[in-house]
């Protein structure tokens, strides 16, 4: 133990000096004071290169809209290159973000297919992204979802609510054939299909646990 | 006999957690024993996953549902770590095998951090014991439990109970609007360290001071005490505009006949005017008891916890996807949560342990890292710990307060996770 004269109290680690005065602490007994707590690490500065990259990606998009515009034409190669710079971000944030692989994804083939749809937009031809990568993508996504749950039965609930939500994305490429947004009718229809399918799967063919689930998911 | 699989809704103290928790403000609280010998880590691992299935609150990992967040049960093999500097670090319970709490290990000293969603001091203090004694168990010691440890007797449903609903009255609803708390300000550790003193000192001294000289509880004590320090020691308090408000979990068990391992505490506020300039210990003190004793009320705590949830039975809070509740809990949490009291105290009382274990336990620690200054006290044995801990480098308050225990005549030991050479790296 050590003790300061000047704020009358003992200390019960290892410091020189008192923290309270800064005096000299004395020594009371033969008894070896330790610290009880571990030294300070040095912290990783790893969040700079986030910083950057995000930073880097944001100056890319404002020097291309800006030299677009200096044209005097409406817009457009900077808009693809901002799409794809924001689509680098995006998705750099989400794959940094610790959660389950299946969960990452289904959100890399959403925004995936968003940005392609974005870009379908920019160029002013969408249809070969509404009409094919869509459709297309979300079967490929509920497909693999519905292998991973019939081969890991286990844990399965871990892949449900990537399957509900690519499910009810499912329909929304036979709904833009309905208002004729698209013009190619049999890969949202096969789309639609196949997410009616496995939705009424989900309800119709569950176990009790499965149900259980359903319930845990959904309590309001 | 307890189900393998299950699940709970968050409780309402829980609910806003996961969703504002971020590494400046962590919502992790630590308990810590320190035991007569150095700690092997392998058998505190398997100390930890033999205790862990007989606490089903703590054997869950945090799940998103549409509309809120829910507990599923989790059977991962926990994993223990060598105790990190800071304390009350903030984690990610994906990176930690979807568990939300961690034990370390540093020297002799076993520590376990919970992230509150899951439980409260008494909850985890009842999750450390039973570690603790398993842990002496598996090293192959033969100790009577008494009755005092958890883990060795049988699982009552009781303990998963969300008390906050089972003592829900519809009728009993008030309206809890708060107006605004001083704030300290000041320079901030680097890397989001927290400093810790410790300030330990005789049970029987603390009391006969307490109950003899100023008539009160040690929860009234060190409230004004804490006050007063404030007080005495900042410049902009008394030319501010905001009063001091001391926040103080109360342990609502004892109130409500409950054993509930999960959330179950309530906060009272020692608020004390800014306006007011002759304030002395003595006054403030006063001013502490007659709050106490106006707002630990059974029907008026009662009341808070129906004003909480019926927030939470709110239908259009609870169709709202969680998505947008997460955003809307932090933009109410940035905005209201923190600004409404400016430091905290929370007193977990006296651990009671089976006599075998009691001396092989030499010290123990409770932290609670805020905003501010965050008080905490934990008796054991024949010892109080008065544990202050702040993330501002202003150690002025911290001082005051141990000047003035020394004063009072106490004898005062202190600890800390400050080193010297710290000052140039945080």
């Amino acid at each position: 133990m050590k003790y300061c004269k000047s704020c009358h109290v003992h200390y019960d680690t290892s410091l020189e000096h008192c923290m309270l005065c800064n005096g000299d602490l004395e020594k009371e007994n033969d008894c070896v004071e330790t610290y009880k707590f571990p030294d300070i690490e040095k912290k990783k500065t790893s969040r700079f290169f986030h910083r950057l990259f995000i930073f880097m990606n944001i100056v890319s998009v404002l020097i291309s809209l800006y030299v677009d515009y200096l044209d005097g034409l409406p817009l457009t190669w900077s808009l693809v290159v901002s799409i794809t710079n924001l689509y680098a971000v995006v998705m750099f944030i989400l794959l940094t973000v610790p959660t389950i692989w299946t969960s990452k994804l289904t959100k890399s083939i959403i925004v995936t297919v968003g940005m392609l749809i974005l870009i379908g937009l920019a160029i002013r031809d969408h249809s070969w992204a509404l009409d094919y990568v869509l459709p297309f993508a979300v079967i490929l996504n509920i497909l693999l979802i519905t292998i991973l749950i019939i081969v890991n039965k286990k844990k399965w609930f871990d892949y449900f609510s990537s399957l509900i939500i690519i499910t009810i994305i499912g329909f929304i490429p036979g709904l833009l054939n309905l208002l004729n947004v698209t013009h190619v009718t049999w890969p949202s229809v096969a789309c639609f299909s196949y997410s009616l399918v496995t939705l009424l799967g989900i309800i119709f063919l569950p176990s009790k646990s499965s149900r259980e689930e359903f319930r845990r998911r959904f309590h309001i | 006999m307890k189900k393998q699989k299950y699940w709970y809704k968050l409780d309402n103290a829980g609910k806003i957690f996961p969703a504002v928790s971020q590494d400046e403000r962590s919502n992790v609280f630590r308990l810590s024993f320190y035991i007569d010998e150095s700690v092997d880590s392998t058998i505190l691992e398997e100390a930890v996953n033999r205790v862990l299935p007989r606490f089903e609150t703590f054997a869950v990992q945090l799940k998103n549902g549409l509309f809120w967040n829910y507990f599923a049960s989790n059977t991962h093999h926990f994993e223990v770590e060598p105790e990190p500097s800071q304390v009350c670090k903030y984690f990610k319970s994906h990176r930690n095998q979807g568990y939300l709490f961690k034990v370390y290990y540093f020297e002799n000293k076993i520590t376990l951090e919970t992230f509150h969603a899951i439980s409260d001091g008494s909850g985890a203090m009842h999750f450390l014991k039973s570690i603790v004694y398993n842990y002496y168990k598996l090293r192959g010691f033969k100790i009577d439990h008494e009755g005092k440890v958890l883990s060795e007797k049988p699982y009552s449903k009781k303990e998963s109970e969300d008390n906050f609903v089972s003592n829900y009255d519809k009728e009993k609803r008030k309206n809890l609007k708060e107006e605004k708390a001083y704030h300290f300000d000041g320079e901030r550790f680097s890397n989001h360290w927290v400093l810790m003193l410790k300030a330990k000192m005789d049970t029987k001294a603390l009391l006969n001071l307490v109950k003899t000289k100023y008539q009160c509880t040690v929860t009234q004590f060190v409230t004004a005490l804490l006050a007063y320090s404030i007080y005495k020691e900042t410049v902009d308090f008394t030319q501010g505009k905001k009063p001091l408000k001391i926040f103080i979990p109360v342990n609502l068990r004892p109130y409500f006949d409950s054993v509930t391992l999960r959330n179950f505490s309530l906060y009272i506020k020692a608020t004390f005017t800014q306006k007011r300039t002759d304030w002395t210990f003595e006054n403030m003190l006063e001013l502490t008891k007659e709050q106490f004793k106006d707002q630990l009320d059974k029907d008026k705590l009662q009341s808070r916890i129906s004003s909480l949830v019926g927030f939470e039975k709110n239908v259009f809070i609870r169709v709202l996807p969680l998505i947008l509740k997460t955003i809307a809990f932090k933009i109410g949490y940035n905005i209201l949560g923190e600004s409404i009291s400016s430091c905290s105290i929370s007193n977990l009382g006296v651990v009671e342990l089976p006599s075998g274990l009691e001396s092989r336990i030499l010290d123990a620690d409770f932290v609670n890292a805020g905003y501010g200054i965050a008080m905490t006290l934990i008796s054991l044995k024949q010892q109080t710990n008065i544990i202050m801990s702040s993330p501002l480098k202003d150690l002025s308050i911290m001082n005051h307060i141990v000047q003035f225990l020394v004063n009072e005549g106490l004898d005062v030991t202190l600890d800390t996770n400050y080193k010297e050479g710290y000052d140039e790296i945080l």
